[in-house]
């Protein structure tokens, strides 16, 4: 066989994915080293900003809607976003906009470096068209923030409902002074028992503000603690593996995961019981009971196993429109517990891979994750993807 | 081996080349079949196995040698099955027998591992990467593969009817009784070791046959590799020599037998010695004295026999006659007195149960407490040997007409094994070969009987796609060389009738074997003991994986150094699916240990406490039936921790307090005090109320209604338990902080609700240390 | 237990070599002969005495050599036994192999003499004296190389 050339092109899932994208625990490897006691030019004033936090899932994720406004006298392209130093690492797939053209492709967002010891650590969003003086353009800037969530009481019984307790600044950390703001919190339940600094409650939902006049870098605490009873899954390690084999023309996927959950631990020990009792009516539970795992329609011979062999508590559904994998870990996942498994399916891969128009190269099309699909979200601290090519491709 | 085989396909001559080719592909078919036929279901059992094997394989053989299986291991067990590429956590390292620890390569028969260490090896430099899993659970059905084959050598030593041994080999490949123990994944010593055994007998006979140095070496050899693989190999050690020994006896020595059996034995020996955990045992236990004292014996037969070829002196001959007495009288009686006085080991416990049946049960409970050890049903000899159970006798009668050296060889070990297998239900496994020789030996003498003149092809025989090629081809054979003894031919056989009738009836009982023998393969065979598997009514398979749940919970959420305590059965387990150190294992030689863990088990809490403390107990596991009426728990194996408890500490427990007035062994109400308090009784019934109506509780295995009020526990706390209940895993509580003792503690944590109890409860005086 | 043992072979061992001789086809009409001598009450000396003459006269210098080696071996087997008893039997792995080795390869090549003796052609229909030769090299390399291997 002739040596092929494979393009593997890794696109970011076709799937939208509710789950979180993949967080590089350590900061991008992309930095740019900026002198010291680098700070963002004020060139740039924020006219008017809509920040959304959504507190429903497993993690945070935020989207901050803003007007920016050139105010200097010369052409701008270079907008930064300041995060704490300490937070940097857990912030994950930030991704910049342009609020009134979506369709277009996220703009160059990386990290910048210029003093490891500063308390405060950019990122840096390049617009593609340059911004002339005194023009305006509306960005949307989402990203997920990471193991921001601690369950408050830290051990709860196992009936208990969960809180959660998240931590953060009202005004949004903004390298520029900010005209107008408002910031407003989602939760999944209206039980919230614990917030600071006097929000305007409507059901399910805070705001703050409005704010005027917030000049760059000025921050004002505020900490809510709301009811959320369901597992907070957190992959410590994913390991994807997908393997293309042209001679069987199939394209084999397997996954590893390192599983624990966030959520508040167990104050007394597990009740068998207990938990038999109320498995007939379902009620939350702070214990991951089922993953589901949403596969590519047309995927064959799926298998879950774990370190000590097959496990039987799993099904698959699979029909002309949708292929789910359904997974039952061994025994429920309370907090602080662990658990480790593999999946790993087969398919056809000619819906994966299409030929070059010209010259003898391949395109791989895959999605990057294809995690489990779980209305709590779930969160990976770290993700490794390899794609192993048939033997001889260059 | 294959020359065999080939010999006649390479002699040119067309009806035996194809004849040959033929019977090669019949065999590599069998062979197949007997492998295909044990992968109903693939599950890795043994995973202690499995796990030396993965050490082996990753840190060479000589570190292997001193494998000290201990937290302390200085080589550390990376995790092979799926290691992380960047490792997620520390590399585990591997313990047993704690505080003991474990010298492992010296404690065990490393024959299996080794040979999985080779094949893993010989693949990879044929660059053949093959995950080490696969080749364990692959392993027996390779080998049953190769069993098939050895057990045609050696059919085919005994006959010359071709097709006997075909037969054995097919006979052998899909019995139940074999198959029992070699399912894929069901890596354990007896998978390569009966293959072993049927080729170090198949070598043995073609030693003797032929007086031959080189097949004595060869049967050494082997020998030492069945050492090296199976504690069985005792079997071989004392049947050699006793067929030496009728041999003898019967008047047949021959310059032959000295040479094979001298080679054998000189060779033998010292390769047996070579493996560690053998050691000195060839010259010092009484099971192996036999083969010596044989040896002793051939070597004064054999001076005589040359004296007696030089000098025909009658008065001479009785001289050396009475010389020969007085050695024998003499050096039986320096091996009595040396065994008396203790150098050489006395005959091991094991060997005097196979004589006496009762004496485990009084000597030694922890060898009776094993079900393997137990003696075999009726019922159970016809399920695993179905039809061959009765052409057993009529093939060793068959033997017996013949009565060649090799004939004597399966007379002998015929006697035996069937004395052996029904003694213990272990040991089964051995009589399933000589019984597949012995069927063999029968059914084809009936067919080449039958099929002996021209006949109307037998098509008959067409299912059992073996049996037809069999008889067609014995068919011809008889015909052509007509070398076969058969017994004088009835004369109504040459009518077609008589002979469409017995072959179909034959064919009939074979289509009926290998009808049982697929029905017993994949139901009662294949379910590894991990994994319950039952029928749900609507037909679907309903798996219950309760020992797989909780032990990969106490992988999982443990600490890595956590000391897990339970019944030995489950030491192996633990110690590969949740990697922690236990205590007592399938393996552990130190009686008093488990002796330990048995009184912890039965003792009162306030008693165990200190135990749990002292061994520094982290978790205790113990294994429950009664929910779901899984009878082999531990409150039906609990007398043999309370008897074997009781062989040492005869003043603390005692196993009639277990008992009620009646002599009944009763969990309910009426259970004794003794009982009811005991730690085993209450981690398996703690809280199992909760789960019924008040006063309802019932006990599913042991039919019976529990006590209203269930046991309280002050120095556990519930761990875990899986989900049908049947493993349940309890946490001991550490030292109070206030120093109270646990009873206290807890009963002025429930007096805090209900005042009154708090008074009920409080005797009990425990210190600890 | 086999220092035992081999130590009651030992002696009668010590003569095999003399009386086994003579077991080359042409002895076997000499013993014939000389029955008639011994039939009348003699003493054992001088049965033995004869039988060593016959040995002399009638075996051939090569099977000579192989008893000569054979003997060798029985000595050697023996001062072993003797050194263990008197001496001890500290490194017991080494006595072992070294004892083991002696018996095995007296063993070995008193199977090696059967094979040859002609009187056993019949016994041994399939053995030619090239394969008998090509066993005893063959039992000897296993022989010694477990007991080098069991010396440590």
């Amino acid at each position: 066989m002739r040596s092929l050339t494979l393009f593997a092109a890794y696109l970011s899932s076709i799937f939208t994915t509710a789950v979180a994208d993949s967080n590089l625990s350590t900061p991008l490897s992309s930095h740019q080293i900026l002198p010291d006691n680098f700070k963002p030019p004020e060139v740039f004033k924020n006219a008017n900003l809509l920040r959304n936090i959504n507190l429903e899932k497993g993690y945070v994720r935020e989207t901050v809607n803003v007007v920016i406004e050139n105010i200097d006298a010369n052409e701008q392209d270079t907008y930064y976003i300041p995060f704490k130093a300490e937070a940097i690492g857990n912030v994950g797939g930030l991704e910049v906009k342009d609020k009134k053209d979506p369709e277009k492709p996220a703009f160059r967002s990386e990290v910048v470096e210029y003093d490891p010891y500063s308390p405060t650590q950019f990122y840096r969003v390049t617009l593609p068209v340059p911004l002339a003086p005194s023009a305006q353009q509306t960005l949307a800037i989402s990203y997920h923030v990471l193991s921001a969530l601690a369950p408050l009481p830290a051990a709860i019984n196992q009936q208990d409902k969960q809180y959660l307790h998240y931590t953060f600044s009202t005004y949004w950390p903004s390298a520029y002074l900010t005209e107008k703001q408002k910031t407003k919190v989602k939760f999944s339940t209206a039980d919230v028992p614990g917030f600071t600094a006097e929000p305007l409650r409507e059901g399910k939902t805070f705001t703050y503000g409005p704010f005027e006049k917030t000049p760059a870098g000025v921050e004002q605490e505020a900490s809510v603690r709301y009811e959320s009873t369901r597992p907070v899954i957190h992959a410590t390690l994913l390991e994807r593996d997908i393997e293309i084999s042209q001679w069987g023309g199939n394209l084999a996927t397997e996954e590893r995961y390192w599983l624990t959950n966030k959520g508040a631990h167990l104050s007394g020990h597990f009740s068998r019981v207990e938990w038999a009792r109320t498995q007939h009516y379902n009620p939350p539970t702070s214990a991951l009971r089922m993953l589901t795992l949403p596969l590519q329609v047309g995927s064959l011979n799926p298998y879950f196993t774990d370190d000590i062999g097959n496990v039987s508590t799993s099904r698959f559904r699979s029909n002309i429109r949708e292929a789910n994998l359904e997974l039952k870990p061994r025994y429920p996942l309370f907090g602080g517990w662990n658990y480790s498994f593999k999946v790993g399916w087969d398919a056809s891969l000619g819906g994966f891979l299409r030929k070059l128009k010209n010259g003898d190269g391949y395109v791989l099309r895959v999605p990057f994750l294809e995690g489990p699909k779980m209305s709590e979200g779930i969160s990976y601290e770290k993700v490794d993807l390899r794609v192993i090519l048939p033997e001889g491709a260059t | 081996m294959a020359v065999e085989v080939l010999e006649p396909f390479l002699k040119g001559d067309t009806g035996r080349n194809t004849r040959g080719l033929l019977r090669l592909i019949i065999l590599c078919t069998i062979a197949a079949a007997a492998v295909a036929s044990r992968l109903f279901s693939v599950i890795l059992d043994p995973w202690f196995n499995f796990r030396a094997t993965k050490y082996l394989v990753q840190n060479g053989f000589y570190s292997f040698w001193d494998w000290f299986d201990d937290r302390e291991a200085s080589h550390p067990v990376a995790q092979l099955v799926y290691e992380p590429r960047k490792p997620a956590e520390e590399p585990k390292r591997t313990r047993t027998w704690h505080p003991l620890g474990r010298v492992t390569g010296g404690t065990l028969y490393p024959g299996l591992m080794v040979t999985s260490g080779i094949i893993y090896h010989v693949l990879r430099f044929l660059s053949m990467p093959v995950d080490i899993r696969n080749i364990c659970v692959l392993l027996a059905p390779g080998f049953s593969g190769l069993t098939a084959f050895a057990s045609y050598l050696i059919t085919s030593e005994m006959t010359t009817s071709p097709s006997a041994g075909l037969l054995a080999a097919i006979f052998m490949g899909i019995t139940p009784g074999y198959i029992s123990r070699s399912v894929a994944g069901s890596y354990d010593n007896e998978a390569i070791a009966i293959f072993l055994l049927v080729f170090t007998f198949f070598l043995w006979i073609k030693s003797v046959k032929n007086g031959s140095a080189m097949w004595g070496a060869l049967t050494a050899l082997f020998y030492g590799y069945m050492v090296s693989a199976w504690g069985g190999y005792v079997f071989i050690t004392n049947l050699l020599p006793l067929h030496t020994f009728v041999l003898i006896c019967m008047g047949r020595y021959s310059p032959r037998l000295y040479v094979s059996y001298s080679t054998w034995f000189a060779l033998g020996t010292l390769a047996s010695m070579q493996v560690p955990f053998v050691g000195f045992l060839p010259i010092r236990s009484s099971d192996h004295m036999s083969a010596l004292g044989v040896f002793g014996l051939l070597q004064l037969v054999a001076f005589v026999e040359f004296i007696r070829q030089q000098v025909p002196n009658k008065q001479f001959q009785t001289l050396l006659r009475g010389l020969i007495f007085v050695v024998f009288v003499v050096s039986m009686g320096v091996l009595v007195l040396l065994t008396v006085s203790g150098v050489i080991a006395p005959w091991s416990g094991r060997f005097y149960s196979l004589w006496d049946t009762g004496y485990a049960k009084i000597h030694i409970p922890i060898i009776a407490s094993v079900s393997e050890h137990q003696p075999t049903a009726w019922p159970a000899f016809f399920f695993d040997l179905n039809l061959m159970i009765w052409l057993f006798p009529a093939g060793v009668y068959m033997c017996f007409q013949q009565l060649k050296d090799e004939h004597v060889f399966v007379v002998i070990y015929a006697v035996l094994a069937s004395y052996f297998a029904g003694v213990m239900v272990r040991l089964m496994l051995t009589l399933t070969p000589v019984v597949c020789i012995a069927a063999a030996l029968a059914i084809s003498s009936i067919l080449d009987t039958y099929l002996v003149a021209e006949n109307p092809i037998p098509k008959e025989t067409q299912a059992n796609g073996q049996a037809t090629s069999d008889s067609i081809k014995s068919a011809a054979d008889v015909i052509k060389d007509s070398l076969r003894s058969t017994r004088n031919p009835v004369l109504g056989i040459y009518s077609y009738v008589s002979k469409a009738s017995v072959v179909g009836a034959v064919t009939t009982y074979l289509l009926l074997f290998v009808l049982h023998c697929t029905w017993v393969t994949s139901n009662a065979y294949s379910s590894p003991s991990v994994v319950l598997a039952s029928k749900l009514p609507d037909g679907s398979q309903h798996i219950i994986d309760d020992y797989r749940e909780a032990y990969y919970w106490l992988r999982q959420n443990t600490p890595d150094k956590a000391k897990i305590m339970s019944w030995w059965d489950y030491g192996y387990q633990i110690g590969g699916m949740a990697d922690r150190p236990t205590l007592v294992d399938n393996n552990t030689w130190n009686n008093t240990h488990i002796a330990t863990v048995g009184k912890a088990m039965s003792s009162r809490e306030e008693v165990s406490y200190p135990i749990l403390r002292q061994h520094d107990v982290d978790y205790v596991l113990v294994v429950f039936g009664g929910l779901l009426g899984y009878s082999g728990d531990d409150i039906n194996k609990f007398l043999w921790m309370v008897r074997i408890s009781e062989g040492i500490w005869p003043d603390e427990i005692n196993e009639r307090n277990y008992f009620t007035a009646r002599g009944e062994y009763r969990v309910d109400d009426e259970a004794t005090p003794t009982m009811r308090n005991s730690l085993m009784y209450k981690m398996s019934y703690y809280n199992y109320n909760a789960l019924f109506p008040a006063g309802q509780a019932q006990d599913r295995v042991r039919g019976s209604k529990l006590p209203a009020e269930g046991p309280q526990l002050s120095t556990l706390e519930e761990a875990f338990t899986s989900e049908n209940w049947i493993i349940r895993i309890y946490k001991v509580k550490d030292l109070d902080n206030v120093g109270r003792d646990h009873g206290s503690a807890v009963a002025f944590d429930k007096g805090n609700k209900k005042k009154k109890t708090a008074k009920r409860r409080g005797a009990r005086v425990l210190r600890v240390e | 237990m086999p220092p035992k043992r081999a130590s009651q072979i030992s002696p009668n061992a010590s003569v095999p070599p003399i009386p086994k001789a003579p077991s080359s086809a042409t002895s076997s009409s000499s013993s014939k002969s000389s029955s008639a001598p011994t039939q009348t009450a003699q003493t054992a000396q001088t049965v033995l005495f004869d039988l060593w003459q016959r040995y002399l006269n009638t075996t051939p210098q090569r099977v000579k050599l192989i008893d000569v080696f054979m003997a060798f071996l029985v000595v050697v087997g023996g001062l072993q036994f003797v050194y263990c008893v008197l001496v001890g039997n500290y490194p017991f792995n080494a006595f072992l192999a070294g004892f083991g080795a002696t018996v095995g390869q007296f063993v070995l090549t008193a199977s090696l003499r059967i094979q040859t003796n002609p009187e056993n052609k019949r016994e041994f229909g399939s053995v030619s004296h090239e394969r008998a030769f090509a066993d005893f090299v063959l039992g000897s390399l296993i022989l010694h190389f477990f007991c080098v291997n069991f010396i440590n």
